[in-house]
């Protein structure tokens, strides 16, 4: 199966971009950005619909940044300063681990308008992996890195399973913290041993098709360790991927391959990415094709709305046009 | 500079709401035509009511929207003047932001549209379309009413190439790339760095080569940028980026820098060519209690990475956090300064400095924070002069 989705955070159209800011200026009101953020979020949901994705998201218009939600939500969290978000003229609020995190309430089925989502394609939800999460929290509380990445996955297994009984099918983790690597460091044995752990312990009993997205670094770097991580799909941004590198191993697992770049606003040739996705898929399952799905590299909340509206268009067009030949060569 | 601590601001002042409103075409208030003449009088300006003339009236021409931005750029040289620092500029007066400024002055380039920063604050971001072309100077004439209109060191801020492709889509290098390079990674960094080589060579040296020639001595290089990426790779592209901007010209330049990874900058400084100074932000992170010991200094322990990495220019020393409406007391800045020099040794290296442009801060704060910058630099003097 060729399948395709988006794969985080869209950005704000122009119209709730106005609200928002007017908002920041005390010039409107919550009554009046509630609104704007519902229109816009059916706005941005009609488009992927139109666009003909195979699972279809809320848009995340609401979310400040992938942490804040539960930044917010959590117990033992404070919300701290700003800081970059990864190598992007953007930035986050970095959360403070104050003390042993707990989860109170729903947060992730709360924050989603999914009175919103069509009822005749499937929903698709996406939250923080375990290991960027701790990455990116500072930590006052626990005596490690890997002790919060556990107490985070035992709230995420909560989310998750929250997310699965309202009817989500498909949970994306985002992990850009784990291929993001501008040093070249290494992840240890241990660490990876870690990040296993965690994500089994987040992904445990799940009832949905769950995928490990990775974005911002390079996917081989990662390889052959993340093709034991316990998930149905993996997240490649083939934009920071070798791909001559990721050609080189047999994957048995599904794969989500991000051909489109959200951080560039040129909107990508069709036909070559048909190329290029054709190649990739017969390097890395030389015998037996998994799912695979096409997808922007990472969020695509670095454009403006209406380019990235185009980008989806791309997205469903490629995984169109390949689904076509496989059926008809596979 | 003979004197010890020549004092800086690094380029932005708010601009007054008389200049935003009237510049635009908006009616003014009573109360702020009454702003100006109340600061027009303060800093002793002269003919005030020239400006007043043009502030009260319904429509203003295109010739007094110019004379508007002459009007605000004597005002705050003066501003800085008044407060006492050494070397001034206009506060930035006559641009509307440091992306955009440029961005509209060069072909080449298409806004696109506002783009998250962060909560709900969005930034207009532009796409470079074609070779990026200079059709005009888009410093020279702010520079030479700033020089005019002063008799101190004049410094001009230039924001700079690397933190202009950063903060751009690259449409048409990464196009003309595609057919040439398979790889989308390798595509995409051939692409980053035909921009940015081409915008140096294109517009920033022709126009750093008009400012020269007009009179300019001393241009500040800002990137807030620089360590957005902060792998080898990119910080090499950064540091051949201002050698080859500053290259050749007889002039001095500095860097400025702010928000950033000083971890990783500097690792790299001392491979900055004809950089003479480094102006750098310290206390938004430092504590409020006076004291030279490291631990009432916590905001400036990575000047340390400078001079272990062999950094041996001079420093603009930030010593007035420019994101609070804290007022420093001059002894506090005095302390900053003192300290600074028990990790430098050289006091003829500092030079004192706000954190970065005071553009978010009231005229009022403003004028507050750079007295007492100016006072604690003299109060850092004396200190020094009575332990010699």
């Amino acid at each position: 199966m060729i399948g395709c989705y988006v794969t985080g955070i869209l950005p704000r159209p122009k119209e709730l971009i106005e609200t928002t800011r007017a908002y920041e200026r005390k010039k409107a009101g919550e009554k009046l950005l509630e609104k704007a953020l519902r229109e816009a979020t059916a706005k941005v949901i009609k488009a992927q619909v139109s666009a003909g994705l195979s699972y279809v998201m809320d848009g995340m218009l609401k979310w400040q940044d992938l942490l804040r939600p539960f930044n917010e939500n959590l117990e033992g969290l404070k919300v701290g300063s700003l800081a970059r978000w990864f190598d992007n003229n953007t930035f986050y609020r970095k959360p403070v681990v104050l003390e042993a995190i707990r989860r109170t309430k729903n947060i992730a089925t709360e924050i989603t308008y999914t009175e919103l989502l069509p009822k005749n394609i499937p929903w698709k939800a996406v939250l923080p992996a375990p290991y960027t999460f701790a990455k990116l929290s500072e930590n006052k509380f626990y005596k490690s890195e890997g002790e919060l990445m556990f107490a985070y996955a035992e709230i995420l297994r909560e989310e998750i399973e929250s997310l699965a009984e309202k009817g989500f099918k498909y949970i994306q983790l985002s992990d850009p913290a784990l291929v993001w690597n501008p040093f070249k460091k290494p992840i240890s044995k241990d660490m990876f041993a870690y990040i296993q752990g965690a994500l089994k312990t987040a992904l445990k009993g799940v009832k949905a098709r769950t995928c490990l997205q990775t974005f911002f670094g390079d996917f081989s770097q990662i390889l052959p360790e993340a093709l034991e991580f316990p998930v149905n799909d993996l997240g490649i941004d083939l934009y920071e991927t070798s791909l001559e590198k990721l050609k080189g191993y047999d994957f048995d697992k599904g794969v989500a391959l991000g051909i489109v770049d959200a951080r560039s606003s040129l909107v990508e040739d069709e036909s070559e990415l048909v190329h290029v996705t054709r190649e990739i898929i017969e390097a890395i399952f030389p015998s037996k094709i998994s799912d695979v799905f096409i997808c922007p590299n990472c969020d695509l909340e670095f454009l403006p709305w209406e380019r990235a509206e185009e980008k989806l268009r791309v997205i469903s067009s490629v995984a169109k046009r390949l689904e076509k030949e496989w059926s008809i060569y596979g | 500079m003979d004197k010890l601590f020549p004092t800086q601001e690094i380029g932005s002042l708010a601009k007054p709401a008389w200049r935003v409103k009237a510049y635009r075409g908006e009616p003014l208030s009573e109360k702020e035509i009454a702003e100006a003449v109340k600061w027009g009088r303060r800093l002793g300006i002269e003919n005030i009511e020239e400006l007043v003339k043009i502030l009260t009236k319904r429509e203003r021409t295109a010739e007094e929207k110019k004379m508007l931005l002459r009007w605000s750029a004597r005002y705050a040289i003066r501003f800085f003047e008044a407060a006492g620092l050494d070397i001034v500029f206009d506060g930035e007066q006559w641009r509307s932001e440091m992306y955009e400024h440029v961005i509209r002055n060069v072909d080449g380039f298409k806004f696109l549209g506002y783009v998250k920063s962060f909560d709900y604050r969005y930034f207009n971001k532009a796409a470079c379309v074609s070779k990026p072309k200079y059709i005009k100077p888009f410093y020279v004439e702010e520079f030479i009413f700033t020089k005019e209109n002063t008799k101190r060191i004049v410094k001009v801020p230039f924001t700079g190439p690397y933190t202009l492709v950063d903060w751009t889509f690259n449409e048409y290098y990464e196009k003309k790339a595609g057919s040439q390079i398979r790889d989308f990674k390798q595509r995409k960094t051939s692409a980053r760095r035909e921009f940015l080589f081409d915008l140096i060579k294109e517009v920033v040296r022709p126009e750093i080569g008009k400012l020269i020639e007009a009179g300019a001595k001393w241009i500040q290089i800002d990137e807030p940028a620089a360590t957005t990426s902060p792998s080898a790779e990119e910080m090499q592209l950064f540091v051949e980026a201002f050698n080859e901007t500053v290259k050749g010209f007889n002039c001095t330049f500095s860097l400025h820098n702010c928000y950033s990874n000083y971890e990783v900058l500097a690792k790299y400084a001392s491979q900055l060519q004809n950089c003479s100074q480094l102006a750098l932000e310290f206390a938004n992170r430092d504590n409020r209690q006076t004291g030279l010991a490291d631990e009432a200094r916590t905001g400036y322990k990575e000047l340390k990475f400078f001079e272990d990495h062999g950094f041996r220019g001079n420093y603009g020393l930030g010593v007035i956090d420019v994101h609070t409406d804290f007022i420093e007391p001059p002894e506090l800045v005095r302390d900053r300064i003192l300290h600074a020099i028990k990790v430098i040794g050289d006091p003829s290296r500092i030079y004192v400095s706000t954190d970065c442009g005071l553009r978010t801060r009231t005229w009022e704060v403003s004028f507050a924070k750079l007295k007492n910058m100016v006072l604690g630099a003299e109060l850092a003097r004396k200190a020094l002069d009575k332990n010699r």
